[in-house]
């Protein structure tokens, strides 16, 4: 018993498939000729055309990753002009020693801190104000010893620390906060419209 | 074939790079990002504390507070936590205050102060602010005063009226005085006798750290 004995449509397939098949030898001619009646497709003239007409691009790895590199780097300069969850400004930089950090509508006084330190390399004022940020506001070392920055502040209480050498210090001439949690403590700025605390 | 795979390599490129992107963007954006595992507690935290009606600022800058001094994240929501709940305190016996009134009476409580010493400041006189009665009292908390002794001072002063020059006069003194060497329960008495419950001006020297600002 065979396939074909149990399905005789397969040998009938079969038997068609292995049929030669006659091919006209004017059958590429008339393809081709087809082919060459058809208009060549015209590049849009206008410029509006233009932009709206569908391209194709391609990019080799290199050129990829350049891309790439690019969308990171406006990514990265986008977020860094956002502002941040609590709403405070990230935009500017620290001018020498004088912050620019918040909103000029919120600035009620232009408070100057001084810390005495004649030994250290850096210091920076940290705080509520600056978003905690231990590099955003550096002091500026003076000749006797003394570092000092001068930052713009809304009214109301503020904490605040110096990083001394990485070290973080209370202010000696402000009231203390309670312990911070965290095994440090925190200086108190209290600035009313005009003077402070 | 080949140019089937270069395509595809060429595609992931540029996806993966998106993908860094948009990660890098993301973390650089939300600075809460280091709170990883935790993100979700410190999250429902601060969802609670909008729900009571308490201002989320003073959680999230000490959450940022914590991430600056690289507190590991676990160690922070605690504090956060632990702040919210005296917001929660503080909200309950004072009432309508602003936040910095609010945040202030919480450090009060973290220091060491009792809610029930708080409730004296709940009668609200128009137009009165206690701040600075706040600041100093918890100063004096910080600088080993004890607490009945340094309720006893500035409610004193409160009672009678005193304005915020007069809190600021109190504790330059006895921040002066304790500098000196006095016993800083010692010093408070000495300077709580000889001030007026109604500040005059301050004769001399202004309140230190005042000398050098200018307004706006």
């Amino acid at each position: 018993m065979t396939d074909s004995d149990l399905h005789p449509y397969v040998e009938w397939i079969a038997r068609e498939a292995r049929r030669p098949v006659a091919v006209d030898p004017a059958a590429r001619d008339r393809v081709m000729a087809a082919v060459r009646a058809e208009p060549i497709p015209v590049r849009p003239t206008s410029v509006w055309g233009r932009l709206l007409s569908p391209r194709a691009f391609t990019f080799s790895p290199v050129g990829g990753a350049l891309l790439a590199a690019g969308l990171v780097g406006l990514g990265v300069l986008g977020a860094t002009l956002a502002n941040n969850r609590d709403g405070q400004s990230t935009v500017g930089h620290p001018k020498d020693a004088v912050a620019t950090r918040l909103p000029v509508s919120s600035i009620d006084t232009v408070v100057k801190f001084v810390y005495l330190a004649p030994g250290a390399d850096k210091v920076f004022l940290v705080g509520d104000f600056n978003g905690w940020d231990t590099t955003k506001t550096p002091l500026a070392r003076g000749t006797d010893g003394s570092w000092t920055v001068t930052v713009p502040l809304s009214a109301g209480r503020h904490l605040y620390g110096f990083v001394v050498d990485g070290s973080w210090n209370t202010d000696p001439r402000a009231p203390l906060a309670p312990d911070d949690g965290f095994g440090h403590a925190n200086s108190v700025k209290l600035v009313r419209r005009g003077s402070s605390l | 074939m080949t140019f089937s795979i270069q395509r595809g390599i060429r595609a992931s490129v540029v996806a993966t790079s998106l993908l860094l992107a948009s990660v890098l963007s993301a973390q650089e954006g939300d600075p809460f990002a280091k709170l990883e595992n935790n993100r979700y507690a410190f999250d429902l935290i601060l969802d609670s504390a909008a729900a009571a009606g308490l201002p989320t600022g003073p959680l999230m800058s000490k959450a940022r507070e914590g991430i600056a001094k690289k507190v590991d994240s676990k160690r922070i929501v605690e504090v956060v936590r632990k702040l919210f709940g005296e917001l929660r305190t503080a909200h309950a016996i004072l009432g309508g205050v602003d936040e910095q009134e609010l945040t202030a009476a919480a450090a009060l409580l973290d220091a060491g102060a009792k809610p029930s010493q708080l409730e004296l400041f709940r009668p609200r006189q128009t137009g009165r602010n206690d701040l600075t009665a706040f600041i100093v009292w918890t100063d004096f908390l910080q600088r080993n005063i004890a607490n009945e002794e340094a309720f006893t001072a500035i409610s004193k002063l409160w009672r009678d009226g005193a304005d915020d020059a007069t809190f600021q006069s109190l504790w330059t003194n006895v921040k002066g005085d304790i500098s000196q060497g006095l016993n800083p329960g010692t010093a408070l008495q000495n300077r709580i006798r000889e001030t007026p419950g109604r500040a005059s001006p301050a004769p001399g020297k202004p309140p230190e750290g005042q000398e050098n600002q200018s307004s706006r």
